[in-house]
């Protein structure tokens, strides 16, 4: 650019104002101190502080003088509700429903990959559920950045305001799922303006995910068995859904995507489950029946005793909500004879369905 | 057995000896004891002018912090640098602290003196002055740049800041007509009342005692004249290299030295222990030592307070504030001493007949008029300085604006 020597007067000029380096002079009352006038105002201003810190304290942050320290392990500054410290993730405080459907956004954005999640699964189907099998943060690696509860769609993890953290125990710092569980109601009272702002949309979230959670998956460790079977009374927006809906669930999930053998196959081996869960010891039959059974699910220990569970959570209310599709389940546990009866019902069923397969 | 028990006690010498043992000990530990209540006055005072709490913990509040800081040091490794002077480094604080704990020999706690010497003014100034070498020797042995540095900078501030001290002494000493720090006491009873007749209240021992106490700030390296161990600069200065009881013996000589300046500040110009019943027999010296306490610890907080006010000078400044602002002061109360000398005492026979015609030596008229001629000679002289400083003797920079 050729510009003659006015247009750049001009141009500086123009821009004075804005705080192009020109000097700024401040008028002030005294221009000049001298003969120790400073050093004697100075001190005035100091002993003022020190007789004021007798006495007053500095509530107001606008405040000049007065004592601001608070003594930290007596007395404990309020928090503002977006402080955060550390992740710790959310739960339904009735149904005990975490509200992660493992969607590993926050494990994908963490700076310093401190999340590890496991994608729960049905032990039935061997599909993902929309919920976290286990979810481990390493707390002495994070650094608080809040990414991870910034980009969760679905409001499951959030920043605590909890910071006394030392310890001795270094892997301790190692949190799992049972330890970062929180109800929603201690996040309502560390930050309920924040939370009033999400609420409805969170909780209509967890409704839809809770359909697609078979049995006790996706439960707060700690809450299982202590939770309520009702859906969780949503906020603004939420829809009521149906009584029973949740047992019903599961089943009526397996009749949209799958073809009517596999249904049948499934509840088989339902039905055996719980036979094997009622009868003493399985026979071999049964085992390898069972074992059969299970052609695309995962038949892991671990898989299989979270079956178990959850039909354990599901058998104390069979009355309330019975479920058609499931009757032979319900029936089982009542007494040996129907036991046997069902054991063997659901051998049959298993037979059945191999030779459909074929 | 009774020849033994007159060779040691019915002699006087080793009565003597262990006399002046017993005083020694008491002096070591009390002055280790208001070191500590210094540490502790230095530190909740600075809190609280900066709207803090300072340590509150360890005993009723905060007072034995001091003890648990002490066993901290104790305990901790005693480090010698390799490359260092090892006896010259381990000297130097011994030499330090003796120097400073020698100057307790003629310090009036009120009534009580452990000596009085006809030289007492003179004795403190001469073996203060002895720390300097200590710290030179601190600085040199360390065999470090920030310790030489600080080193260097205590020996010239020491030396600098002697001269406004001692000069403001004099006057005083002309005053009293004597160097005996007993007599220096005395005189501050003598004529008048009680409270005004401190040196203080007069214009002279004034301006005697703004340039004494600004002078000895700097011989004790307190702030604002702590460039010897300028934290932000230097470290620590001269005490860099130095850990543990070291260190500590370092601090213990810093925080005596202190207090050394605040008695004898409080002894030559608040009347020491002079205080109303301070002259009664028994009880009075029990008084005095409260009251000598009371001032001495009064102008330490004045200095903690200086400290939270002033920031550190640079040190050309603080050379042109010795050499061109408190030496002329000094001289020219050396000059206003004389005049108040020759108002209020002298006669015809030493040339000063007109003053006869105000009324005898020591009237209230002559008092009157040595008040008002030094007072205005003093104040004048305040300004001039001043303003000559002010004007063309310290350099002041200004923010020039940049070219645009």
């Amino acid at each position: 650019m050729t510009a003659t020597p006015e247009q750049q007067t001009t141009t500086q000029t123009a821009l004075r104002p804005v705080g192009g380096g020109g000097v700024v002079v401040v008028e002030r009352k005294q221009p000049r101190q001298s003969y120790g006038q400073g050093i004697a105002k100075g001190m005035g201003v100091v002993i003022r502080h020190f007789a004021k810190s007798f006495t007053t304290r500095i509530d107001d942050k606008s405040d000049q003088v007065g004592m601001f320290t608070v003594e930290y392990p007596e007395e404990r500054m309020e928090l503002p509700e977006a402080y955060r410290n550390m992740p710790i993730l959310l739960y339904d405080d009735k149904t005990g429903q975490e509200l992660c459907t493992s969607c590993f956004q926050c494990e994908r954005i963490c700076p310093p990959k401190v999340i590890h999640i496991t994608q729960a699964k049905d032990p039935n189907t061997g599909k993902p559920v929309p919920a976290a099998e286990e979810f481990v943060i390493e707390y002495d690696s994070c650094m608080s950045c809040g990414l991870c509860h910034e980009v969760c769609p679905f409001d499951a993890i959030k920043m605590d305001h909890f910071f006394e953290l030392s310890t001795h125990d270094h892997l301790s710092m190692d949190r799992n799922k049972a330890v970062l569980d929180r109800p929603i109601s201690y996040y309502q009272a560390i930050a309920p303006n924040l939370w009033a702002a999400v609420e409805a949309n969170a909780m209509k979230k967890l409704q839809n995910n809770i359909k697609r959670r078979p049995g006790n998956i996706g439960v707060a460790p700690h809450m299982i068995g202590k939770a309520q079977k009702a859906l969780p009374t949503a906020g603004a927006g939420g829809a009521r859904p149906a009584a029973g809906a949740r047992t019903a669930a599961p089943v009526a999930a397996m009749g949209k995507n799958m073809p009517p053998e596999k249904v049948e196959r499934l509840k088989s081996i339902r039905a055996a489950n719980a036979a094997k869960r009622g009868g003493a010891v399985p026979s071999a039959e049964e085992t390898l029946l069972a074992a059969s059974a299970y052609t695309s699910a995962t038949a892991s220990p671990e898989s299989g005793l979270h079956t178990a569970e959850s039909d354990a959570g599901l058998a104390p209310s069979p009355a309330t909500t019975p479920a058609p599709a499931t009757g032979p389940v319900a029936a089982v546990g009542q007494n040996m004879a129907e036991d046997k009866k069902a054991r063997l019902e659901a051998i049959r069923a298993a037979k059945r369905a191999q030779r459909g397969d074929e | 057995m009774r020849a033994m028990w007159e060779f040691f006690f019915g002699v006087g010498w080793f009565a003597t000896l262990l006399s002046y043992i017993t005083i020694t000990t008491a002096i070591l530990i009390s002055g280790s004891l208001i070191m500590m209540l210094l540490t502790w006055i230095e530190r909740r005072g600075l809190a609280y002018m900066q709207d803090r709490k300072g340590p509150n913990r360890v005993g009723p509040f905060g007072l034995l912090q001091p003890v648990a800081e002490a066993i901290k040091t104790i305990t901790k490794e005693d480090i010698t640098p390799t490359e260092a002077d090892r006896w010259v480094h381990f000297l130097a604080p011994v030499v330090i602290l003796a120097s400073t704990v020698a100057a307790f020999a003629v310090i009036p706690w009120g009534n009580l003196i452990p000596v009085d010497i006809n030289v007492g003014v003179l004795y403190i100034v001469a073996i203060s002055a002895v720390h300097t070498v200590g710290i030179l020797m601190a600085g040199w042995a360390s065999n470090n740049k920030f310790a030489l540095l600080g080193g260097m900078r205590g020996v010239a501030q020491a030396i600098s800041y002697e001269i406004p001290q001692v000069i403001s002494l004099v006057a005083i000493v002309m005053l009293v007509g004597s160097m005996s720090v007993v007599d220096v006491i005395q005189h501050q009873m003598d004529p008048y009342g009680n409270i005004l007749s401190w040196h203080i209240f007069t214009p002279v021992g004034l301006l005697a005692f703004v340039v004494f106490w600004i002078a000895s700030l700097a011989e004790g390296e307190r702030p604002p004249f702590d460039n010897p161990e300028a934290e932000s600069e230097l470290v620590a200065g001269y005490m860099t290299e130095y850990g543990g009881m070291k260190f500590a013996v370092l601090f213990l000589a810093n925080y005596l030295t202190n207090f050394a300046i605040c008695a004898v500040t409080a002894g030559v110009f608040l009347g020491g222990g002079n205080g109303p019943g301070s002259d009664i027999p028994i009880l009075g010296t029990l008084l005095s030592v409260i009251y000598f306490l009371a001032k001495s610890l009064g102008l330490f907080f004045v200095m903690v307070w200086i400290r939270g006010v002033v920031p550190r000078l640079r040190t050309d400044e603080l050379m042109h504030f010795a050499w061109k602002f408190l030496l002329p002061l000094a001289l020219v109360n050396i000059f206003s001493t004389s005049l108040w000398i020759a108002i209020t005492r002298w006669g015809a026979e030493q040339g000063m007949g007109v003053a006869e015609a105000l009324g005898e030596p020591g009237s209230i008229a002559r008092l009157a008029v040595a008040w008002l001629v030094t007072g205005v000679i003093n104040v004048v002289a305040f300004f001039v300085v001043a303003r000559i400083n002010a004007t063309r003797g310290i350099t002041t920079y200004q923010a020039t604006p940049t070219a645009v």
